[in-house]
This record gives structure tokens, sequence and C-alpha cells, in this order.
């Protein structure tokens, strides 16, 4: 039986074997182990990969009540877990994009991570780069443990890109540097598919956006912090390429993320922007491919991107052995991540990103040297992942791609948004 | 209506004025009726009647989701609500939903009713095609509907381009978004308001019908002089209660768009959702609640004008 | 439109036929499409131009569905939490009708004015504060905090009492005279006498708590204590794009209302007609 019947429900317990017996919570037949309950955003491949991995997690732990649920992705996501931390029934361990992690309000809604237990369980600080790990602080308490980075990258489909002359000898993809050459990359893919040459999510281009406008080397606050500091000039050159992308029919008008995959699967598209975590979706689709930095487009490189990180969700009690338990599978997850980056992600824990099971890995190792130039979205209470100023340059961004806005007035509308987000008392 | 009404003796009344015969002693003689009425009370008192106060005590406060330190704001929340355009823009949003809604929600379910308003077969086939939506989920209906309108492989856009049109890209253009979503909703939730009809016209009497046959009245002028006439009390009954229902609007946007695209559909209660869970602002979010309330109380006190002075609703 | 002489089939009566049948028709259409969706093997789904049956009708979206998902247990739960609203509302309200029917007590008539206000009380505006005030009872993520606010219908309440009003007082007072409690009377003789109305009411509340969304949405954050319309809702996260599971589970979520709506009609069609009328 799983073991999280509180005993008020013990009366259905006969009832609840019945139907328990059909799902995949990781259950076995111990009654009172530790307990970890595990709540991630992964799905699509991810999904399916992480499924596979808490498989042989509990395999190798039959101690160990363990059962993980995946929520919709995003939002719905954040939300029902802020509200289970607030309501003091939070699960034991969390997923959370480390861009998130100050807008969580990690002292009332996250519990520390206790570093003795962790330093136990042979994870320390020398694991990880000190960027990522330093992101983890908040007050000087670690209250994340990171597990992956995942930068926007360039998909390209080896068949359609070696029609259109794009590979090196070495089977790559030859780098591009430039917008005259990252333009003339895209009508060569565009002209062999003769549909699109790369397939983007315009329903929301933050991602595309954000990497560009790093590549100028935008500012996005002041030094406080506390004041929009958006440059015009390089906004709006950011915004008109992406309506030229479009403009010319170098990237569709309208699509949203499943049509982004779809468009990259079926040839539609040879190239496809996005971050690195759809490698599984296209392996099991059996389509020849491979992944690369995505080009520097403008004066440096840098990429859109973050990083997932492992979390503790205030609990009114916390059990100690569900504790132990939890911080065994953080260290367990890590180590054995290599099977997390064969679905794309660049590991955090360095000891893996060195080892010969991850650099064989490809084309998941062939994106891995811009793991320092990943830029975070900017430090506000919302701001990160799937937070509302992603949500706000989608809804002004996506039209500037559909034509129904142009660059200026798409700026305009966003800018507006983010004050109007700064003016906004922070609640945490 | 089909209701069958037990014995109703109105005579009785005055004779029991004075009863009755034997309660116990006589504080349960006083009190003892608080007793039936308590499981209830307590329950609406703590469920009901304490966060509506507690609603307005928090629209006073900065109280935030993530427990942090709570301090009195007066009446910061209220003014910084009524100079948000987000608030007005969903307020809008609801409201514009409701209007297209209303109409083809109540035409649509008068047709259906004198449609199905048979015996047999026919009559029980017609009357389960026309309700079985309403007793699906919200969430079984916007999956499929979802589903409908992909663009490529769902099926409007799939019958579109088989009869040589263009492909509408339903859900995520802002001029067609709220459209799909009424579509959906008249789908969804048009039976029940049928139902309403119907329970009307079964409850005309066959007599009526009879004489005004022996009258020579044809089916035309029988719809139109004895049916519809009678039916405009329920019309009136059913237009405020799906005025009121439309004004609640949340499951199927929150579920289909998100509110999107560009915020196009986004109705007022996912905007105190969103405030109040998704950006932990609980003061905030609860001022916004109370402005929507008033539109409620508002309209139900208009229904109520309206329908006082009729004494029975249908 | 019925009980007419003639029973010829004239052009107008069978253009009546052919338009209601064809209406019929259109409201059937999303369902069937989500059947045979579920039916095809995953590829075929996303063909174009679109194919009407499966080539290869399978289980197989069934199969995925019942394995990986907790949509059983979500069944489960909404189950349990619609049977309780039911049964509660049900007992409840008939307790408090009878009270302001037919008792006397210091206050009665303040207290009936306080729950016809609160009719005018829509439960969407109470889920930021009640959210807050679950979260403080510790009832988030149980069966009793998605339940109890759900038993809380003034509506019902104002309608049982209008409908006891009516119910003549001669049966109590025979039952009275026998020595029988008001309690008992309650039980043998206004239920009953009240069963018309009872089973409407019951009827609607049992599908307004299994289809409910909102509440159990903000009051559920623990995927095994969902109830099957917040279940589902995380569906479409977390397939990804496989549309064949997606409408599997979503005429799993529909079917057991649907069968419980083709078998008992005539009590749902009476019921929701006379509980809405009413309300």
């Amino acid at each position: 039986m799983t073991p999280f019947t509180p005993s008020r429900r013990t009366l259905l317990t006969g009832a609840l074997g019945l139907a328990l017996s059909g799902t995949l919570s990781g259950c076995g037949a111990f009654g009172h182990g530790a307990r970890v309950r595990e709540w991630n955003l992964f799905g699509g491949g991810d999904g399916a990969r992480l499924l596979q991995i808490h498989e042989k997690f509990v395999a190798e732990h039959p101690d160990i009540a363990f059962e993980a649920h995946t929520l919709a992705w995003g939002p719905p996501f954040y939300t029902k877990l802020a509200m289970s931390a607030a309501g003091g029934r939070a699960p034991e361990v969390a997923t959370l994009h480390l861009s998130r992690l100050k807008g969580f309000s990690p002292t009332t809604m996250l519990d520390p991570i206790p570093l003795d237990q962790l330093t136990e369980a042979g994870i320390t600080e020398q694991d990880f780069l000190p960027e990522t790990w330093n992101r983890c602080l908040v007050d000087g308490r670690l209250y994340a443990v990171p597990l992956d980075q995942h930068p926007f990258v360039l998909y390209y489909n080896l068949e359609i890109c070696k029609k259109a002359g794009l590979l090196g000898p070495d089977g790559r993809i030859k780098p591009v540097k430039g917008v005259d050459a990252f333009l003339e990359m895209l009508k060569a893919v565009k002209d062999t598919t003769g549909k699109f040459a790369a397939s983007v999510e315009t329903t929301n281009p933050w991602r595309l956006w954000w990497t560009l406008y790093g590549q100028l080397e935008g500012k996005f606050f002041d030094d406080s912090g506390s004041r929009l500091a958006l440059d015009d000039a390089k906004a709006l050159e950011a915004l008109q390429l992406m309506a030229k992308l479009a403009a010319d029919g170098l990237t569709p008008k309208s699509s949203d993320y499943p049509s982004l995959v779809a468009q990259f699967t079926n040839g539609d598209a040879g190239l496809s922007f996005n971050g690195e975590w759809e490698v599984t979706t296209y392996q099991t689709a059996k389509m020849p491919f491979s992944m690369a930095p995505f080009p520097v487009v403008y004066d440096v490189p840098k990429y859109a991107g973050d990083a997932h990180t492992f979390v503790l969700p205030h609990q009114a009690g916390r059990n100690k052995d569900d504790t132990a338990a939890t911080i065994t599978y953080i260290a367990w997850m890590l180590k054995h991540s290599a099977d997390w980056a064969a679905g794309g992600h660049i590991p955090a824990y360095q000891p893996v990103v060195a080892s010969p099971e991850y650099l064989n890995l490809k084309p998941q190792a062939e994106y891995r040297s811009v793991a320092p130039d990943v830029l975070y979205d900017p430090d506000a209470w919302f701001s990160g992942s799937g937070a509302q100023l992603q949500n706000e340059a989608g809804a002004a961004f996506a039209g500037v791609f559909s034509g129904r806005t142009t660059p200026r007035q798409a700026l305009d509308q966003f800018k507006a948004a983010t004050q109007k987000l700064l003016d906004t008392p922070s609640p945490v | 209506m089909a209701v069958q009404t037990p014995t109703r003796t109105s005579t009785t009344e005055a004779r029991h004025a004075q009863e009755p015969p034997r309660n116990g002693p006589p504080w349960i003689e006083k009190w003892g009726g608080l007793f039936f009425v308590a499981p209830f009370g307590v329950l609406f008192a703590f469920f009901l009647l304490w966060p509506t106060v507690a609603g307005l005590w928090n629209s006073f406060f900065n109280t935030s989701l993530a427990g942090v330190k709570q301090e009195f704001l007066g009446l910061q929340n209220w003014r910084e609500m009524f100079g948000d355009p987000a608030v007005w823009d969903s307020l809008k949003n609801t409201l514009v939903f409701t209007a297209m809604s209303t109409p083809p929600l109540v035409i649509i379910a008068l047709v259906m009713a004198l449609l199905a308003n048979r015996k047999g077969l026919l009559g029980w086939l017609l009357r389960f095609s026309y309700f079985a939506p309403f007793v699906l989920p919200a969430t079984v209906v916007t999956l499929i509907w979802v589903w409908i309108y992909q663009p490529g492989f769902g099926l409007v856009n799939g019958l579109l381009t088989a009869g040589g049109f263009a492909e509408i890209d339903w859900l995520n253009d802002e001029n067609r978004a709220m459209l799909a979503v009424v579509i959906t909703t008249v789908w969804w939730t048009v039976g029940f308001n049928f139902l309403l009809y119907l329970a009307a016209l079964q409850g005309i009497p066959e007599q009526v019908y009879e004489a005004a046959s022996i009258d020579g009245a044809n089916g035309r002028q029988k719809l139109f002089r004895i049916t519809l006439p009678l039916m405009s009390r329920t019309t009136g009954l059913i237009i405020v209660l799906q005025l009121v229902a439309s004004l609640k609007i949340f499951d199927q946007i929150y579920l289909m768009t998100d509110g999107g695209p560009n915020y196009a559909t986004r109705p007022i209660i996912q905007y105190i959702y969103e405030s109040g869970f998704t950006s932990y602002r609980i003061g905030y979010a609860s001022a916004i609640s109370y402005l929507f309330f008033a539109i409620i109380v508002i309209v139900a006190v208009a229904q109520f004008k309206l329908f006082s002075g009729k004494k029975e609703a249908v | 439109m019925s009980g007419t002489v003639e029973r010829r089939f004239t052009f107008p009566k069978v253009a009546i036929i052919v338009g209601a049948v064809l209406l019929a028709a259109v409201w059937l259409v999303p369902l069937l499409w989500a059947i045979d969706t579920s039916l095809k093997p995953e590829p075929e789904t996303t063909q174009t131009p679109i194919t009407w049956l499966p080539g290869a009708p399978t289980l197989d979206a069934y199969q995925s569905v019942l394995e990986q998902g907790s949509i059983l247990r979500w069944f489960l739960n909404s189950t349990i939490v619609a049977v309780l609203v039911t049964s509660l509302t049900l007992l409840v309200s008939v307790l408090a009708a009878y009270g302001f029917s037919r008792t006397t007590f210091p206050g009665r008539r303040v207290l009936f004015g306080i729950l016809i206000a609160g009719i005018l009380v829509p439960p969407q505006v109470l889920i930021v504060p009640l959210f807050q005030e679950m979260s403080g009872l510790g009832l988030v993520d149980t069966y009793w905090g998605m339940v109890l606010p759900q038993v809380v219908a003034p509506v019902m309440v104002f309608v049982l009492k209008k409908f006891f009003d009516g119910v003549s007082r001669d049966f109590e007072d025979a039952a009275r005279v026998d020595g029988a409690t008001r309690l008992r009377i309650v039980w043998s003789v206004m239920v009953p006498m009240s069963r018309p109305i009872l089973v409407a009411v019951g009827i609607f509340t049992f599908i307004g708590a299994w289809n409910n969304f909102l509440w159990p949405f903000i009051v559920t954050t623990d995927p095994s204590m969902m109830t099957i319309p917040v279940g589902l809702a995380n569906v479409q996260g977390s397939y990804g794009l496989r549309y064949a599971q997606i409408m599997a589970s979503a005429v799993l979520g529909g079917l057991p209302l649907l069968i419980v709506f083709a078998l008992f009609q005539r009590h749902v069609v009476r019921g929701v007609g006379d509980a809405g009328i009413k309300g």
C-alpha cells in the first residue's frame, strides 16, 4: 500500500488498494518506511525519461516509499506548489527552476537544505559551478540543489542541412556568426524544405528574444535591480529580426509549442530554436538530427536558459526520516544525472560532466560548452521560467511574428506590463 | 410544472396556528427548532459567512500567500484595483462572453425543447443528444474541443480545408478565441436551459391544444399563439439564470486558452485566481473578489426587481 | 405539439424530424469524434487529411491511460466527494428546511434572512479567503476540505423550505398523536412526502459535485487527492502530443455520468428541470 494514507482515511484503504493497483506510484510492500513524495513539471520526453530513472531509484531503495507526480508545466505547477506549501501539506521534494527561487519566497515557502546531511550523502559545494551554487543561496542558506542547466540551443535535421550544404566535413553544422550569415543559413534551409527554415514557439518567443537581446549585451534592470533599464534600440533590433524571420517565411507566423515540435519532426522545418529538452522526443521519432549551440547572431555568446533544482517545500511538521530519505534521493539523482542528461540537459553536478558516460552522449554533449554563458531571466519576484514576466513577453511579442503588432508596439506593451509589475508591491 | 405537488391544504393552515400538542419541556419547546437548523447553520457560518467577512478584511491588508508579514494598507488595494487595466479588461471579457453566449444559449435551448418534446424512442434519443454534453466535466469538454480546434489535423479545420476554405487558428487568434470558447460553452451547457424549457412545455395542459384544434388552429398558429406566449416567463427566468451563470465564467476559458492569447479571453475570476494564488497577493485578490461580488449582487437584485410582483416564476 | 388528430406524415412534420435529428447529430459529433480518436493508433491521429474511422481500431490508448495515469484514483476521489456532498447536502438541508418551515425559535426570521442573503454570495468570490481558511484548518488536500464548502447550499434549503410549507400538516399531527418526535416526523413523514423534490435536488447536487472544477481545483494540490475534472486538467500538460491518450482519458472521464444519464434519463430530465426552476 502507498504509505501516504493518513489514519483518518484508513476506512477507505481497501477501496484505495483497488484503485491504486493500477497507478504508477513507486510503492512497495513497506508500510512504515520513510516516504518521499516528489513533484515535478516534466512532460513529454523529459517526463518519460524521469519515469525510467525513478523506476531505477525505487528498485535500488526498497526501504523508501517513493511516489512521483507530474503536474502541468509552468504556472499550474508553480501555483500548486506554492498553495501546497502554504497549506502545509507539501510533498517532501519538488523541482524548481533556479530563476524562480527568490520569487518563491524561500524563507517562508521552502525549508532549507540540511547541508550536513547533504555532505554526508557525498554532495558538496565543490561539485558545482560556483555561479550556479551561489544562486541557490538565500540569506546565506542553501535552499536548492541544482540538477542541470538547460540553455536555448539549435536543433538541426541532418538530412535537410546536408542537402542545404550547411554541414562541415565532420558532419556537424558549420557555426555561423552575425546576422547576415544567420539569415543566409536560414534561407538555405528554407529553400531545401520548401516550407520553413526553423520552428519556433511564436506564442511565447521569450527565450529567443532574451537570447538575442542578451547577445546584444542588453540590460534589463539598472544596478539597483529595481528600475527598468531596457535598451530600446537593442530590444527593437532583436524584435525586428524576429519580425523579419516570420515575414520572410523563415519561421511560421503562428505556432505554439506542440506545433514547434511537430514541424521539426515532420520536416516542415529543418532547424528548431528551442531548449535542449526535446532530444528524447526526436530520438523516439527516429529522425536524423543533431544539436549545436545557438548561433552567435550578435556580439557575445549568450544563451537564454535556466536550471532545474531540487527544493524542499515547506511542511508544517517535517519528518526526520523522510528528510533523510529525501536527501538520499537528491544525491542519488545528481550522481545518476548522466541518465538525465541523455534527455538533453547539461548536468550541474560536475563529476558527471567530466565522466565519459556523459561525454559520449551524442548529441547531448555537443553544446555543453555553453554552460557558463547561460543567461538566466532577470532577477525579480515576477520573473523566471513560466512566471509572469515571461507571460507578459509572450502576450506582447507573439504579435511580432503574426504581423499583428509592430516591434515598437510590442516593446511598448511589454515595457508597460513590466513597469506595472515593478510598481506592484512585492508579495514575497 | 412537472413536479407533482403533494396534497396542498391551505384551509388547514389556520387550524394549526395554535398547535403543537407536545414537544417536551418548555426550553425544548422554545429552542428545539434551532437544533434542526444548527448543522446547516454551523456549516453556513464556517464556510460561507466567515470567508465572506475574512475576504473583506483581507482586502485592507497586503496579505500574501507566501505568509510574509502582513500590514494594514487601508484602501490601497482598492485604489490599485480601480486603476488596474487588467481588472477592467478581464471584466470586459467577462461581459463580452456573457453577451455572446446568452442569446444562443436561450434560443437554441427553446428550439431544442420544441423539437424534443415528443414521446417514444425518437424523443429519448433527441433528449439524450441535446443534454448529454451537460453531464460532462469541464475538463472533458475542453480536452475534446481543444482537440477539435487544432490547426491542421483538428476536426473543424480538417472540414474547413476539405471544403476548400482557409484554416482558422481558433484558439491562438485574439479575434477568434472568445468565439471558440462560446461555441464550446453553448454545446456544453445549452442542455440545462433545454431541460428548463422542456419542463415548462410539458407543464402546458394538453386541453389547451385540444381546444385550439377544435377552433381550427394549425400547428404554426398553436406554436406562435399558445406555446411561445406561455413560454415567456420561463424565458425570462432562463435569461436571468443564464446571465448570472455566464458572469461566473472560469473553467472553460482557463482550461482552453488560459485567458490568452494576449489576455483576450481572461475572465475576472481568472484574474482573481492569478492575483491571489499565482502571484500570492491574497489581499489584492480579495479586493477584486468584492468588486465582482458587487456586480453579481446588482444583477441578482435587478433579477429580483424584475420577478417580484409575479407570484410564481413559472 | 403532440396530441393532434392527424397522424399522416406531412411535409412540415418530416422537415421538423429531419431538423431535430440533424441538430442531434451535430451535438453528438464532438463526442463521437473523441471516441473515434481514442481508438486510433497514435500516428493516425495527426494525419492530414483527417481520417474518419481508425484504420485498425485499438484499445492501446486506454491501456496506457489506465496504466500510467492516476485516473482510477481520481474516479475514486470523485465518487467519494460526490457521494458525501450529495448525502450531506440532503441531510443538513432537509433538517434546516424543516426547522425553518415547521418550528419556531427566537431569531428564526433573522437567520432565514441571512440564509436568503447567502444565496446571493457566489462561491467563486470566496475561493481566496476560503483557501486561506482551509489552509489554517489543515484541510487542504483532504476530502473534507473539498466536501464541506460544497454542502453549504442555501438555495437548496430555500427550495425545500418552500416545498415543506406546502405539505399538509395533517400527517404530522397524526404522527405526533402517536408520540413521534419531531426528528422522527422529518424522517417518516416529510422525507417520503417530498421524494420527488429530494430526488431532483439529489441528482442536481450529484452532477454538480461530480463536475465541480473550481473549488476542488483550488483546495487540492496533491495529484493523488484530485477529482476527475481536476486531475484530467493535468493530463493536458503531461501527455504531450498523444491525442489518442488524451481523448481516451476524456472518454473515461465523461463516461460514468453519461451512463448514469442514459439509464436514468427520465429522473434527470425531470430533476434538473424541477430543481432549476425552483432554484
